[in-house]
């Protein structure tokens, strides 16, 4: 173990200091009394100076000031007074005995002293490590482990210049990493060396009974590093921080596969999808097709199935979009193209679409005259709208009405989608917005069970929700609730154009 | 009767061609076809098409760029078939000229529909010869500055009255948001696509009968707004 030697020498020089002119100064002071005052009381006078020495300085400086206060106390107390020459016998045992009880007295004391220092210390430096651990125990990742020990060393330790290299950094043999950090992780040792300015420069790693997680490197006072005491510190703080930052290893490596188990999942879902919701319209198709070709039904009935083998394949094509989106959604971030329009805008473009794909469907709208303008994706809120309203043509009967209201509510805005339909079973409620989740499973209704799903994403992502109820007089509702927000300001006055 | 009008289809998915083709020809039309920019830039000089059809993906040029280079020469209306993945060339190919578009798989039904009504009005964007235009129960009298619902004179601001004016006059054509900003409010006013959603509100509330389900202003939702008489 490398550390620097003990470099305070300043604070002895001074304790040596007072150890010499406290006693002179106590002399002094109580020179004036030497006839007055009884030899006894004067020696405990000056073994108390001794004693605030000891408290203050030490125990050399105690030493120091007990026998210069021994030689005061025979010089001026002992007659004959104001010379060092003892003529009685007995007046040199109390001289002596004043010396044995000064040294014996400043030695405990001083000692007493350390011990409650070292033990303040102690307590000092535990209440910081439990810091340390209750800060460390909250960081889910290794980012959050590094950024506090960050502020753990740069706090309390006052540290500077702080970095951290990871094993990935250093056993990268092409990186730009001084030997010195390989050479910390290798032999697991702290490394130091001085940085001017009465600091050092301190490599330490983060080491755990599993291996080094780590190499810490930064600036600290050269007393930080002053003793074997404050080296143990440091080392019981790095493998703090070593243990959380292989927890925190750990924990991403377990989200990273439990990730991977979801994109598995997902992945035989869509699998699943495609093998059923998509092969079975395409079986038909081929099969419709064949026949056709083979001209020996009657013209209705070609015609009919014309306009079958038709519908299969918008039905398709509409599947295939609900895919490509739901992959564009979970491809990453969603970039929204917000701009402030009124909801009635998107409302019946939507409607437009719907009437064109189901003519004889009942949809009653009714929006509230005061809506303000919100500030939304239209097209992916009309996909919404619409993947919404797919829904309730798809499961309730057709000649029940659809209905869609919009209103303002409190400081958001909300839609509702309603059918006369069967309503949601309870069980399936809080699975339907999952993906690949049908309301009715292998049902010959066409769909994969994704509309639902990126309704929800998009909806979420403008930083809204959606929710679905049942209604108390039969058929569902979804209800879609977007922030309202404060649109900018501008004006529509004529003069402005 | 009239020689019937040619129609260029310039679509380089084979199946996708003969279907458009079979359909134009079914409606008695003359049909020319092409599968790459470049031979389609040479049937459209030599056949000088009373409409074109255009995919946006074709195998040798951008679509878009072919716009700008027809347009250079030719006002002939132009209808644009798109994937789903090209919205935003779809935006650039209206802004660059196209009249309007189609979203694949379009039906044969709405094809025909969009190719009669580009055809009904030959020429887009040319000043048009009679001052009153007429649609649904509304005229717009464009000499005395006058919209009449029924013979009844009906109040517009300014800004409504020259949206009006140009929705009317490109009727069944795809307007972008940029192209009614520019040509109603001028080339700075581009980007605020707000105000201009704010005027199609005000004027929604003042000739359609029901302002949420439009029968004269269509949206074409993130592209812009589409005047149907």
């Amino acid at each position: 173990m490398k550390f620097p030697a003990n470099t305070a020498l300043r604070p002895l020089l001074i304790g040596y200091f007072w150890a010499l002119v406290a006693p002179l100064l106590e002399t002094v002071v109580l020179s004036p009394f030497y006839l007055t005052l009884d030899l006894s009381n004067a020696a405990l006078l000056y073994v108390l100076g001794v004693v605030v020495v000891a408290i203050r300085f030490g125990p050399g400086a105690a030493a120091l000031a007990s026998l210069i206060a021994s030689l005061c106390f025979a010089h001026v107390f002992v007659p004959p007074h104001f010379s060092l020459a003892i003529t009685e016998p007995a007046n040199l045992v109390t001289a002596l005995l004043m010396l044995s009880v000064a040294l014996l007295v400043g030695h405990m004391t001083a000692r007493m002293k350390r011990t409650a220092d070292y033990a303040v210390q102690r307590s000092r430096e535990h209440a910081m490590l439990y810091d340390l651990g209750q800060g460390l125990a909250g960081a889910p990742d290794r980012q959050a482990v590094i950024a506090a020990a960050r502020d753990f060393y740069s706090r309390l330790l006052d540290a500077s210049n702080i970095d951290i290299y990871l094993p990935e950094d250093y056993q990268d043999e092409q990186a730009d990493i001084s030997k010195q950090v390989r050479e910390c992780a290798e032999r697991r040792e702290i490394i130091s060396r001085p940085a001017g300015n009465d600091r050092f420069h301190a490599l330490v790693p983060l080491a755990t009974p599993m291996g080094v997680s780590g190499v810490f490197s930064f600036e600290v006072g050269s007393r930080r590093l002053g003793s074997q005491d404050a080296v143990q510190f440091i080392e019981t703080a790095a493998s703090v921080v070593a243990v959380a930052l292989e927890r925190a290893h750990y924990a991403e490596h377990a989200r990273r596969s439990e990730l991977q188990n979801a994109s598995e999942s997902l992945r035989s879902s869509i699998l699943a999808a495609l093998s059923h919701d998509l092969r079975t319209p395409l079986t038909a198709l081929v099969g419709m097709a064949e026949t056709v070709s083979l001209g020996k039904i009657s013209p209705e009935r070609q015609r009919h199935m014309l306009e079958g083998i038709r519908d299969r394949a918008l039905s398709i094509s509409q599947q295939m979009t609900k895919l490509l989106d739901m992959a564009k959604l979970s491809a990453g971030k969603l970039e929204l193209n917000t701009a402030w329009q009124p909801i009635d805008e998107v409302v019946g473009a939507t409607l437009q679409l719907v009437k064109a794909q189901w003519k004889e469907r009942e949809i009653t709208v009714d929006l509230s005259s005061d809506l303000p303008p919100v500030n939304i994706d239209a097209v992916l809120v009309e996909r919404v709208l619409w993947n919404l309203i797919e829904n309730a043509v798809k499961y309730a009967p057709a000649n029940t009405p659809i209905e869609m209201h919009a209103g303002r509510v409190g400081e958001t805005m909300e839609i509702e989608v309603c059918d006369a339909g069967p309503g949601l079973a309870p069980e399936t409620m809080d699975r339907i917005f999952d993906r690949f989740q049908r309301g009715k499973a292998e049902s010959n209704l066409p769909g994969i069970g994704l509309g639902l799903s990126i309704a929800k994403t998009i909806i979420v992502a403008h930083g809204g929700s959606l929710s679905a109820h049942n209604r108390s007089g039969g058929g569902s509702c979804f209800r879609i609730v977007l922030p309202l927000g404060t649109p900018p300001c501008f004006d529509t006055a004529e003069a402005a154009s | 009767m009239s020689a019937p009008e040619t129609i260029l289809v310039v679509e380089d998915e084979r199946q996708i061609r003969e279907a458009v083709v079979a359909a134009l020809e079914g409606e008695g039309f003359q049909v020319c076809e092409a599968g790459t920019a470049g031979h389609a830039a040479v049937q459209a000089a030599g056949r000088r098409p009373d409409l074109v059809i255009l995919d946006l993906g074709l195998p040798d040029r951008d679509g878009v760029d072919f716009i700008r280079d027809y347009r250079a020469w030719s006002n002939t209306p132009i209808l644009i078939l798109s994937a789903r993945t090209q919205e935003t060339s779809k935006i650039d190919a209206l802004d660059a000229g196209a009249d309007d578009y189609l979203s694949k798989p379009f039906g044969v039904g709405e094809l025909l529909a969009r190719v009669r009504a580009l055809l009904r009005r030959r020429l887009p964007g040319t000043p048009l010869p009679d001052p009153l235009i007429h649609f649904g129960e509304f005229a717009i009298d464009c000499v005395s500055r006058a919209v009449s619902r029924n013979g009844e004179a009906l109040h517009l601001t300014q800004i409504e009255y020259r949206l009006l004016v140009f929705l009317a006059a490109n009727p069944s054509r795809v307007l972008t948001h940029r192209h009614l900003l520019g040509q109603v409010w001028g080339g700075q006013a581009v980007e605020n696509h707000q105000y201009l959603r704010v005027y199609v509100g005000h004027l929604r509330q003042k000739i359609e009968a029901d302002p949420a389900q439009p029968r004269h202003i269509l949206t074409e939702i993130g592209v812009g707004y589409r005047f149907e008489p």
